[in-house]
């Protein structure tokens, strides 16, 4: 009976009652779908961390990770792989050569991570053959001839493998796909010179374009202007078993393209066989074993039990290689809960406001009520009620909305692209497929039912000191 | 009776209202303005931090360098440009620099590194690389012979949080290790003891070289070693020289850190084969506001020839700019959405002020009060209460702001050790008052005026004989 009173009462004034919905509504959506948008970046980071940086487990020699020395080698991995693919919830595991060296090319040198890996194991692990960039060659291929090397885009710009040149071609297509002829027209000077780097490209591009040609049309230039010599060459060095200094000349198979600049600027892959015939490894000797789970949830049961399996050796799991990453999931959590709790406070006052104003223009109708033996309890209850249909209401109706708002973004994602770099940088995609779980709905909920019922309180208070005597008689 | 007089009086009929009202753009100014100083405040702090330790906030370049950073692309540096850019009046310093590229070796181990030269005493005016050398380092062993010592259980788990990191000052020290004031006499002895290490700058006598303490661990240096430093110098001469390490230094930016050797611009020189040349020289500058600085460059840019080439700091840090421009506004849609929720809140005040007041306002009309007089006592009101709530807000604000300036946040223990793996300094520094300010009210002031469209619209269409019915 009270709550169908209490529903009745809402619709009373119906404006009045609209706004406060409509306010609810707005603010959480608003909440939420800022929630989504987060809660997308971060399982983004998270998924690509684990799908094409550290896996989910490593096992190494106790001190490679602190000096990354070529003799901290594990023996018998073949061994050792047998026994980790047998364990249950194991999806795959891979070997891994790790040597830290210089990758040269003309003129151009900077320090890298090599990986010598073995491709087809590789694929079970981790993902990075599928983030190979369009147009620009293959994965690591069993087949092929020795010293081929899967490298990241930012690298090969750094090294000039990726280079700049507008042509007549490039200003023709330029024009069909859309671009004013004025614009392209101004590029026509530059035909033909060669740009070994993107920021030499970008100055001189930026000498005859206007800030706002480059602002709408520099990426597309940009792409249609690059150039990528497949079978580039590139020299590696490094020192041997022995504290020699060794190398060799390895020919680019194709360039890969993820969400994490540090990542792809430093880490370079070549066949495992390659890598240990230039150092003089072992065949069963290997650096680091990366394991692949079915469930993430198992990496802290599976690690404890690998690390009963290999006592001598370092098994750690993606929470302890990267800590900032399990943290930054546990402490979003928090911000998105102090964040809806600033848009609920906010919203907390339209409420009280509005509930005031209910009991203030019924205060007649509440003495009446108060006088023929509806007890305290009741109106107290009543009032209370109606607050938090009132806030619910409006709070369904953002939840809704919201929800159907990241599944359309979803399909498609958000396209953040004026701020790649500086994602990038973070190791964050630019590209963020909002989501959404559905216990952040019930806490949502939980929330702003405590919210309607707070709001209420007081004026609720007030209704309850009414004389009814008093009550009755005003106007 | 004055209109104002009217409106305030008007006010005090529903005092809660008007207070409740009055509170929620209280709320809004207060929190927006907090956010947004703690935002602007530490982009501040971190970005000094970057551009006064590294960039600098000008810099004279060889023409082709910032694209192609070899030795080639240096620039002469001669007297004549050295007073060309101390004439501007902006300039207080030239800080010169010959930054390169080597391959540094020590024992077995071998790490790309970039060598730095630098003028020893200019320098101090900007990164001041002497105050960053390390006077405490929790290696392995400090660590364990520290636990072995009688300390606080807080300070025993942030022991072991910060192995193998480094600290140039005490207070630091004290603070990420969590070690009280009142403690510190006791304790900080012991640190000194077991974790405390000399190393000595640049000076006449001492030519050696100083490496980043990342650097320094990976490949195993401590003060007195050798190390070899291999690259290509001048016009592909070979740059090929042996140092001694006089000292380590701790920079707050781990990729920096990881693989950096200063030495003395002339050693520089040498090795490089590049007598005369320097990469860049760095401005240091009196007014480092944006105005100041694009006046400066543009004054520049007409003296210097076509070899010298000016760059600026945004130009120079394009990816924290960038990152810092995502931010700002990511904060911005935040404080966007508590207006929202604010604003609606408004409107419904002045919904319930029109809708009680409906008789009332027929009768006043009926006896004779002009239409619009009503009107601006309504707009009068409205203005008092978003008056009140801005100017609360604002003192509220100003007041934990003002506090936080001169007591920037500063984090111990897990969170320090978080963002300093990401590279910035642990705090959270307020931004002192500034245009930040203005907006709030200018937000706030709109509002309210667009909420008042409503009230005001159906006091002129207001039909007295149904009002007074009402």
């Amino acid at each position: 009976m009270i709550t169908k009173t209490a529903w009745k009462n809402i619709w009373r004034n119906k404006v009045r009652s609209l706004v406060v919905l409509a306010s609810v509504s707005v603010g959480i959506f608003a909440g939420v779908f800022s929630v989504a948008v987060m809660e997308g970046a971060i399982a983004q980071r998270l998924d690509d961390a684990l799908n094409h940086e550290i896996g989910h487990i490593q096992i190494c020699h106790r001190d490679f990770r602190s000096n990354n020395d070529l003799a901290s080698v594990m023996g018998k991995t073949g061994d050792m792989e047998a026994m980790i693919q047998s364990i249950e919830g194991v999806e795959g595991v891979s070997r891994r050569v790790i040597v830290v060296g210089m990758a040269n090319t003309a003129g151009k040198s900077t320090g890298v991570m090599i990986n010598g890996i073995d491709p087809a194991a590789e694929v079970a692990v981790f993902g990075l053959h599928n983030k190979l960039m369009e147009d620009s060659g293959e994965y690591l291929n069993n087949d092929a001839k020795a010293n081929q090397i899967y490298i990241g885009e930012d690298l090969a710009k750094s090294l000039n493998i990726i280079r700049y040149i507008i042509t007549e071609t490039v200003i023709d297509s330029l024009i069909s796909s859309g671009i004013p002829a004025s614009t392209a027209d101004k590029l026509r000077p530059l035909a033909g010179t060669r740009f070994s780097n993107e920021k030499s490209f970008n100055k001189n591009t930026g000498l005859v374009l206007s800030e706002n040609e480059v602002h709408n049309y520099g990426k597309i230039i940009k792409k249609q202007a690059r150039t990528y010599r497949q079978g580039a060459r590139l020299a590696l060095s490094f020192v041997d078993m022995d504290n020699y200094h060794t190398g060799g000349m390895f020919r680019v198979a194709g360039l890969y393209n993820i969400s994490n600049n540090m990542f792809e600027s430093s880490r370079v892959f070549v066949h495992r066989e390659d890598l240990k015939r230039l150092t003089g490894l072992a065949a069963e000797e290997d650096h680091m074993l990366t394991v692949r789970l079915k469930n993430v949830d198992d990496t802290d049961r599976l690690t404890e039990q690998m690390h009963q399996l290999f006592p001598g050796y370092e098994v750690l799991s993606w929470k302890q290689i990267q800590p900032d990453l399990a943290m930054m999931e546990s402490m979003a959590t928090l911000m998105y809960g102090v964040f809806m709790l600033i848009i609920l406070a906010a919203l907390a006052f339209g409420i009280v406001n509005t509930m005031l104003m209910v009991v203030l223009e019924r205060t007649k109708e509440l003495g009446m009520l108060t006088a023929i033996g509806m007890n305290k309890k009741k109106v107290f209850r009543m009032i209370i009620t109606e607050s938090v249909f009132l806030s619910l209401t409006g709070g369904l109706l953002g939840m809704i909305l919201s929800k159907v708002v990241v599944l359309l973004t979803a399909r498609r994602g958000i396209n953040f692209s004026g701020y790649q770099e500086g994602f990038e940088a973070m190791g964050y995609s630019s590209h963020i497929i909002p989501q959404i779980g559905n216990d952040f709905f019930l806490i949502v909920t939980l929330l702003i039912i405590f919210t309607g019922i707070f709001s209420a309180i007081y004026p609720a208070l007030k209704a309850l000191r009414l004389d009814p005597a008093d009550a009755l008689r005003t106007e | 009776m004055k209109n104002h007089t009217y409106a305030w009086r008007n006010l005090w009929r529903n005092r809660r209202r008007t207070i409740i009202t009055a509170a929620s753009i209280f709320f809004a100014v207060f929190f927006a303005l907090i956010m947004r100083s703690m935002q602007l405040g530490t982009y501040d702090y971190m970005f000094k931090n970057i551009i006064e330790s590294y960039s600098g906030y000008i810099q004279v370049q060889g023409q082709e360098y910032w694209e192609d950073r070899i030795v080639d692309n240096a620039l002469p540096f001669s007297p004549g440009l050295e007073n060309i850019l101390l004439e501007d009046e902006n300039v207080l310093e030239v800080i010169p620099r010959f930054e390169s590229f080597a391959l540094a070796s020590s024992g077995s181990r071998t790490k790309g590194v970039m060598v730095m030269g630098i003028d020893p005493e200019r320098e101090i005016l900007l990164s001041d690389v002497r105050n960053k050398l390390v006077r405490y380092h929790l290696s392995e062993e400090a660590v364990k012979a520290l636990l072995q010592e009688d300390l606080p259980e807080t300070v025993r788990k942030n022991l072991e949080l910060f192995s193998g990191y480094a600290y140039s000052s005490d207070g630091k020290l004290q603070l990420e290790l969590g070690i009280r004031d009142r403690d510190s006499s006791r304790i900080m002895p012991l640190v000194r003891m077991h974790a405390g290490i000399t190393n000595t700058y640049f000076s006449p006598e001492n030519k050696g070289a100083l490496a980043g303490n990342r650097l320094a661990r990976y490949l195993g240096l401590s003060r007195g070693d050798t190390i070899v430093l291999l690259g290509q110098g001048y016009h592909g001469t070979t740059a090929a020289g042996k140092y001694v390490i006089e000292g380590i230094v701790n920079l707050p930016m781990p990729d920096l850190d990881s693989r950096i050797i200063y030495l003395p611009v002339s050693t520089c020189q040498e090795l490089y084969n590049a007598p005369e040349m320097m990469t860049s020289l760095v401005l240091h500058i009196d007014d480092n506001d944006d105005h100041a600085i694009s006046r400066t460059v543009a004054r520049l840019e007409t003296e210097l020839d076509s070899t010298c080439r000016l760059m600026n700091w945004k130009e120079m840090n394009e990816t924290i700019v960038n990152q810092m421009d995502a931010d700002n506004k990511s904060g911005m849609i935040m404080i966007g959405i508590l207006y929202l929720v604010i604003a609606f809140g408004v409107f419904g005040t002045v919904l319930m002020m029109t809708a009680e007041r409906r008789r009332e306002l027929g009768m006043v009309v009926a006896i004779g009060m002009q239409k619009t007089k009503m009107a601006l006592i309504m707009v009068y009101e409205m203005l008092f209460i978003g008056l009140m709530g801005i100017v609360a807000g604002a003192a509220a604000a100003l007041s934990v702001i003002i506090y936080g300036y001169y007591h920037p946040v500063r984090f111990s223990g897990k969170m320090a050790k978080m963002w300093e793996d990401y590279g910035f300094e642990p705090v959270m520094a307020f931004q002192w008052i500034d245009d930040y300010f203005i907006w709030q009210s200018v937000v706030v002031a709109i509002i309210v005026l667009v909420a008042l469209i409503y009230p005001v619209n159906k006091i002129l269409k207001l039909n007295e004989i149904e009002a007074l019915k009402a």
